[in-house]
């Protein structure tokens, strides 16, 4: 069991590596895309889409902070995304 | 010409008049008045409506349905599951989630999360108290039953299943590009399941239960996923998933026994544009491993058996709807399939050795309410296999479920 143990710190190693690359990361796919583009990728992964006409605003700012933490959205996808709901409500 | 200079000259003058000019400007400065009154008004409404940074969500669903087996007729679930979600502010949320069930006649109330995150950076949170456990997508993404194509869950999955459902601990999760990849990933610790030492019933010695408190030991589980999206427009995510951590009870003859679980899973979702429809494939496999250990023996407890303690479970469901299409009943149709097996220790008590393939056809009404009318083919491969607790899940089923989500 001390395989699993040295496995287990090793997977935590290289996820923290990959938070720190990641972060570090400036420009990606991501950056360029619209906030409409990330909503209309995303929010069909595990459930169907939501109509931006759902909400009001106030509950959309509540219902995608849910979302990104749920589906470890990144700050500025999960803040795109609320901009275009908004916006389209 | 005179005359012309005559009719320019009186049209100046009725153009121009003075009493004219006032008549208007008083009009005017009136409706600027009435207008500058109606904004103050409007102002002091919408000043009463102002949203304050604290949000707040009361959402949930619901669920029953109708069950046709060979032996019985009946109308089940009847579950309704508030969810309450608090955004304190930009970095802080409280989500909650209660669940109301009947259960034998019985009202049952169950706390499937109620936890806190905290934003620490734009690709890290923090989250602490009784979450969804990041094992594998069933638990975490797929339960509710507005997003479940199926009535029930994939065999070995769920509150009684063989993968862990949800525990109380922190937790450590985001989501980043590594380059072009998309990343997420989570690392916790939890209380961890508790092994069965079958001095209660022998039959059950083995059994890892979850979500159980307080805990047996003071060891902590600790567990991970690691999910990838291979493509640049997030339709395939592939994950992995482990935990480990000490299952027997303190100052018992298990203490020292260690359970690990690891999972596998698979999430595609794609518009196929051809066939104007969307195409949703999902799958997971999950493992548990639990160190060797000497069990009462159901025949006679006096005595002593051991078995390898390893259980598997895994499942794989397509749907396909053409949502593309512009006919609106066949745009909210949706077809579905499920495979899903079970097995449980050669040897044990328990011992289970199952499948199941469903078949169904969803409605959707919207986003979250649809009707589901599916069957259910079961297979073991014990011809004496000890019943499952749960007739949900043994013999063949009609069912005729609807879920609502609000
Ligand atoms: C990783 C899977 C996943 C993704 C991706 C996802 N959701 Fe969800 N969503 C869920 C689950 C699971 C629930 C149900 C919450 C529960 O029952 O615990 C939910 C619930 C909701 C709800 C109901 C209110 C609530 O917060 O519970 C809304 C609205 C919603 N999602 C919107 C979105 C939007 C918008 C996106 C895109 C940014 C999105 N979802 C992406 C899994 C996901």
């Amino acid at each position: 069991m001390k395989k699993i143990q040295i496995l287990s710190f090793f997977i935590i190693v290289v996820v923290f590596s990959f938070i720190y690359t990641g972060c570090s990361a400036r420009s990606n796919i991501a950056t360029a895309k619209s906030g409409a583009q990330l909503w209309g990728e995303n929010c069909l992964r595990c459930h169907n889409t939501p109509s931006p006409k759902t909400f009001s605003d106030a509950e959309w700012d509540a219902a995608v902070l849910h979302m990104r933490v749920r589906a470890n959205l990144t700050a500025s996808e999960a803040t795109k995304i609320v901009e275009f709901l908004k916006t389209a409500n | 010409m005179k005359v012309q200079f005559l009719i320019y000259f009186s049209m100046s003058i009725f153009l121009f008049s003075p009493r004219q000019a006032d008549a208007q400007e008083v009009q005017s400065t009136d409706e600027i008045q009435k207008l500058r009154e109606q904004i103050e008004q409007l102002k002091n409404e919408s000043a009463a409506h102002k949203q304050g940074t604290s949000k707040f969500l009361l959402r949930g669903y619901a669920h029953s349905g109708l069950q046709v087996t060979d032996e019985s007729f009946s109308f089940i679930g009847g579950a309704f599951n508030p969810i309450f979600i608090y955004k304190q502010s930009d970095r802080l949320l409280f989500e909650s989630e209660l669940e109301f069930e009947l259960e034998d006649g019985n009202l049952g109330i169950g706390l499937e999360y109620a936890n806190m995150s905290y934003l620490l950076s734009k690709n890290l949170t923090l989250r602490a108290g009784k979450f969804l456990v990041p094992f594998g997508i069933f638990v975490p993404n797929l339960h509710p039953a507005w997003i479940n194509r199926f009535p029930t869950a994939p065999l070995g999955v769920g509150h009684d299943g063989i993968v862990p459902s949800n525990d109380i601990g922190v937790e450590l999760r985001g989501g980043s590009y590594l380059g072009n990849l998309k990343i997420n990933y989570s690392v916790y610790a939890v209380n961890g399941s508790q092994l069965n030492d079958g001095q209660e019933d022998a039959e059950e010695g083995g059994i890892l239960h979850h979500a159980v408190f307080p805990d047996n030991n003071r060891g902590k589980t600790i567990g991970g996923r690691l999910g990838f999206f291979p493509f640049s427009n997030s339709s395939l995510e592939l994950g992995v998933s482990g935990m480990y951590g000490t299952v027997g009870a303190k100052s018992s003859k298990l203490e020292d026994i260690n359970a690990l679980h690891y999972a596998f899973d698979l999430s595609f979702v794609k518009s196929l544009p051809s066939l104007s429809s969307v195409l949703d494939l999902k799958a997971q496999y999950s493992g548990t491993k639990v160190d060797e250990a000497a069990y009462p023996d159901p025949e006679d407890p006096t005595n002593f058996v051991t078995f390898d303690n390893n259980s598997s479970a895994w499942f794989a469901q397509v749907s396909i709807r053409p949502a593309l299409i512009d006919n609106k009943f066949f745009r909210n149709l949706e077809f579905a399939a499920r495979y899903s097996t079970l097995k449980t220790p050669e040897g044990a008590a328990w011992e289970v050795d199952e499948t199941q393939i469903d078949l169904g056809v969803n409605y959707w009404i919207d986003w979250r309410t649809l009707l589901k009318f599916s069957y259910r083919i079961s297979s073991s491969a014990e011809e004496d296999h000890v019943e499952p607790e749960h007739d949900e899940i043994a013999g063949n089923a009609f069912f005729v479920h609807w879920a609502l989500g609000f």
